[in-house]
């Protein structure tokens, strides 16, 4: 399992040169640039800031700097300065050297804050909410979808079902302006915007205070983006479950006369969690990396617009830093289901 | 700024769906908590008393657009949230009235300027000498000590000359450094690299209160250009580090809470980024006639879209909110939101322009044609439906030196259709085609706004005309690149905000040679947007810069405006904008026009 492991982490990097290849052709690809204005800014002055970002340097100059700057370690013995340019997520100071990694760039939109400010302060809030949202999904998404298997073509099932068509039909887009509207506005119970924790956090990303006030603001966004999941969820754990109980071993199980509630929970239900655990891994990357339209609605300082706003912005770096971020979450997620599924289902060796 | 069309269907969605939602309950906000005499909006409560209400702070809840503050240092600012900040934390030599658009004193407290022989002029400006740099410590407001600790750093000569070098020196990178490049003499080579010596531009200490700038023409918006953000005090002792190291240098880190020191009527206390800003009173400002002592303790910004940003303020989180347009005709039928609704005027334009080398409308007659034939006031009636006033020409009413309607009622292009088709069947006749065999292209870049005034005009041209002209629209950058580059199409749209509030910032700026909607190649040729060249234009341009007398000035600009949009007809102007702003009835302000408020005016009353 160690060695499967290394493996992937080492296909990991190919994986995102390969990513980082593509977003890179892909932006300069599209006509306009970062400092591209209504108000055209003079020939004169538009060379000035593409002298100072590099950007009239040839592309693969442009890409082997980057590469270079993100995923090669420096070791240097010059500490960090206040430069922006300087600005690296890792600095560890070894003696008197300093080990200096992942320096993603200066945003071309702020320009007094570099990629990684936006990482460190604005990925955790949109971890802290997306792990909730996660939460509520599968709590809300499971056992809608255990109960609808088991009662199967009861009414149950069809509530259930219901339920889970409205969730996916539903999209927060129209769920959060309800939701602001009746709670936020009309009955004044919960705040319409923003977001309870601030940094610093702990560990770098866990809110300081669990009060209250953290939960005040998110329980709005946490439902609303839940939802819409746990609808996913509710279908696949049906599917997956009603399948499973037509197994042999099943079927072998009730007949040495085990309790019904044995037979389902320590046989049907743990085999039959694999395709929901194989969605719960992309579904986590793309909800802890941020959520556009949820964040916008709910005025919540996310990491999701900047996937957008960059792209409209043309601020390459935060192009390139977004979506790699959200390619080694994805790898990192598929990875861990990977694992998962070994533990499910003993079958599965990878060595 | 209207950089954000992505969001707009988005918006329209959500507006939609909070619109319907108002319809049922259109009661909702009259059940707010009923008004407690002396109670407060500050989150520091007020200790429970025994005798007289004592007055907390007053905390003014107000919002940004969304997205962060893109940055609070006046040397590369652009944007007008991040001007905003930086009009309340540094001011400028002189000060513009953010109502009346007229120059103030500001921290320059009077100037004489001379007419130098060689044609340029020099302006001596004599400074206050009572402002000190402050800075937030973490609990209080407190003034900034010089390395021996013996006196506070006041704002002085030197300090407005170092923010002068940092904006054009081209290391910093300021998007604005042309700005007083194109005024002050010897700016625009030190920014563009030519020299690299700080003593050639006309920037000169006399003493630590008065500095002399030389201009390279007597421009009447020197003295306007001179108070922008461009030209703003910063403290090199933070930016460069001071006292043998006692003072830490932050580089390009010196506005993060903390570090930030300013000396404006706010300063900036906390920063959470793409959250929100609080701005706390200077107790140290000592207060002017342009930007009296502040009556608002703490004003705590939020980063809000707006449709969010008018949810919130319904619910009373917020003390003002801009009004959806989506919103508008609800607001208006509410007895509690039409009272606290104001609608005024916003000094921006909205205009289509043309390519007048494209076929078809590189004939005037058509393109008078299209201008005319657009019904300004159906259109401001019934899809803009925001108190928007139908344009007649390019440089608003409300900046100095433009026309306004009530001097020159006539003036520019307006509405005729029986004119608009002479026009066109003049050149039909001439060319012997029919209107059928038009082929037009209108561009706009992609948004259900400027979709809704494409089709609309689409449909006018269709009724008025006979014509009809193709829709077209792209991405905002891809679109910004299309029309100004060789592939402009024939009519295409665009507005103009003003950076400083003068006739010169719009007509010569966007239309003049080189200016944003008609750049020049090196060999001195058009190479996008309007392709225009008229030398009679710019002569009355440059005649106006430099003309002191009002009335003459703005007579020249209203020439020069008769020959953009009738004689020559290069741009169909549409409509002048106007603001739309709901505030809480217990706020007392002033409105801007500019895009900019001043909230050293502003009071809260108790409620």
């Amino acid at each position: 399992m160690g060695r499967y492991i290394i493996r992937r982490l080492l296909y990991m990097v190919v994986v995102i040169l390969v990513v980082s290849i593509i977003t890179f052709g892909l932006m300069h690809a599209i006509p306009g640039g970062p400092f591209s204005r209504e108000k055209a800014l003079p020939a004169a002055t538009l060379l000035i800031l593409e002298e100072r970002y590099h950007l009239n340097d040839p592309y693969w100059k442009q890409y082997v700097d980057y590469i270079n700057n993100v995923l090669v370690p420096h070791i240097t013995t010059t500490p960090p300065s206040t430069a922006l340019a300087d600005d690296c997520l890792v600095n560890v100071k070894i003696g008197k050297v300093w080990i200096r990694w992942m320096n993603f760039g200066p945003s071309f939109k702020s320009r007094s804050r570099t990629v990684n400010d936006i990482f460190r302060d604005n990925l955790p809030i949109s971890a802290q909410l997306g792990t909730m949202a996660l939460l509520v999904s599968v709590s809300i998404g499971m056992p809608l979808g255990i109960m609808a298997a088991l009662k199967q073509n009861t009414i149950w099932d069809y509530i259930g079902m219901s339920i889970s068509i409205i969730g996916v039909s539903v999209p927060v887009i129209v769920l959060g302006p309800i939701f602001v509207w009746v709670f936020g506005v009309a009955l004044k119970w919960l705040p319409p915007t923003g977001w309870g924790a601030q940094p610093p956090y702990i560990l770098g990303f866990l809110p300081s205070s669990l009060g209250w006030d953290f939960f005040k603001h998110a329980i709005m966004p946490s439902v609303a983006l839940g939802l819409g999941a746990s609808a996913i969820i509710a279908r696949l754990t049906r599917a997956s479950l009603l399948q499973t109980v037509r197994e042999d071993y099943i079927r072998t199980a009730r007949a040495k006369g085990l309790h019904e509630r044995v037979v389902i929970t320590r046989h049907a239900l743990k085999n039959s969690l694999i395709p929901v655990v194989t969605i719960l891994g992309p579904l986590f990357a793309a909800l802890v990396t941020g959520t556009f339209v949820t964040e916008l609605i709910f005025g919540i300082p996310g990491m999701g617009k900047y996937f957008v706003t960059s792209i409209t912005n043309r601020d390459y770096p935060v192009i390139m830093g977004t979506i790699l971020l959200y390619a080694v979450f994805l790898v990192i997620a598929n990875l861990v289901v990977d694992i998962v599924y070994a533990y499910l289902d003993p079958r599965i060796r990878y060595d | 700024m209207r950089k954000n069309f992505v969001f707009l269907s988005l918006l329209v969605v959500l507006s939609m769906v909070i619109t319907a939602c108002g319809g049922a309950t259109p009661t909702t906000v009259a059940t707010e908590p009923p008004v407690v005499p002396g109670e407060t909006q500050a989150p520091t409560t007020v200790p429970p008393t025994e005798v007289p209400p004592v007055e907390g702070p007053k905390v003014l809840y107000q919002t940004f657009g969304p997205g962060d503050v893109p940055t609070l240092d006046p040397a590369i600012a652009e944007d007008t949230t991040s001007i905003q900040v930086i009009n309340e934390a540094f001011v400028g030599l002189t000060v513009i009235n953010e109502v009346t658009n007229l120059t103030e004193q500001g921290i320059a407290t009077s100037w004489e300027s001379v007419t130098n022989a060689d044609g340029t002029e020099t302006i001596t400006f004599h400074l206050r000498n009572d402002i000190p740099w402050v800075r937030w410590n973490g609990t209080e407001v407190e003034t900034v000590k010089t390395c021996d600790g013996s006196a506070d750093r006041i704002v002085n000569a030197n300090d407005f000359a170092y923010g002068i070098e940092r904006n054009l020196n081209p290391i910093v990178a300021s998007p604005y450094g042309y700005l007083l490049g194109m005024v002050l003499k010897g700016a625009a080579d030190y920014n563009n690299g030519v020299t690299t010596d700080f003593a050639t531009v006309g920037v000169e200490v006399v003493d630590d209160f008065t500095m002399k700038m030389t201009y390279l023409a007597p421009a009447v918006y020197n003295l306007q250009i001179s108070g922008l953000w461009v030209a703003r005090p910063q403290p090199k002792w933070v930016l460069e580090g001071d006292c043998d190291g006692a003072v830490e240098a932050r580089g390009e880190r010196w506005t993060e809470p903390g570090f930030f020191q300013s000396f404006g009527p706010y300063t900036m206390s906390e920063w959470i980024h793409d959250s929100t800003m609080t701005l706390v009173k200077n107790p140290f400002w000592p207060g002017s006639d342009a930007l009296p002592v502040p009556k608002i303790d703490e004003i705590q910004f939020s980063m809000l879209d707006e449709a969010v940003a008018f949810a919130d303020y319904e619910s009373g989180n917020l003390d003002s909110a801009a009004v959806p347009a989506a919103d508008l005709d609800r607001v208006r039928a509410d007895p509690v939101l039409s009272a606290e609704l104001y609608n005024g005027v916003n000094l921006c334009s909205y205009y289509y322009g043309f390519n007048i080398t494209a076929p078809i409308v590189n004939d005037v007659r058509v393109r008078r044609a299209l201008s005319m034939a657009v019904d300004r006031q159906a259109l401001v009636d019934n899809v803009l439906k925001g108190g928007q006033q139908p344009a007649q020409w390019f440089a608003r009413p409300g900046l100095a030196g433009a026309p306004t309607m009530a001097d020159h009622p006539d003036l520019g292009i307006k509405s005729d259709t029986a004119a608009a088709q002479a026009e066109l069947k003049s050149y039909l006749d001439e060319k012997g085609l029919t209107v059928d065999q038009l082929d037009i292209t209108l561009m706009f870049n992609t948004s259900s706004g400027h979709q809704r005034i494409a089709e609309a005009i689409q449909q006018m041209w269709k009724d008025n005309l006979g014509l009809t002209v193709k829709l077209v629209n792209q991405e905002w950058a891809v679109y910004l690149a299309t029309v100004k580059g060789a592939d402009t199409p024939q009519v295409w749209r665009m507005g103009w905000c003003p950076d400083y509030p003068d006739a010169n910032n719009y007509d010569r700026e966007v239309f003049a040679p080189n200016g944003s909607s008609n750049p020049y190649n090196a060999a001195g040729e058009p190479e996008g947007g309007v392709f225009w060249k008229n030398q009679a234009y710019v002569d009355l341009l440059n005649q106006a810069a430099v003309e002191n007398d009002p009335v003459k000035r703005v007579d020249l600009y209203a020439q020069a405006e008769q020959i953009l949009v009738y004689t020559d007809a290069v741009i169909i102007p549409i409509y002048w904008y106007a603001r739309n702003t709901c505030t809480k009835p217990y706020v007392v302000r002033t409105f801007g026009t500019g895009g900019q408020e001043e909230y050293a005016k502003w009071d809260i009353l108790p409620h």
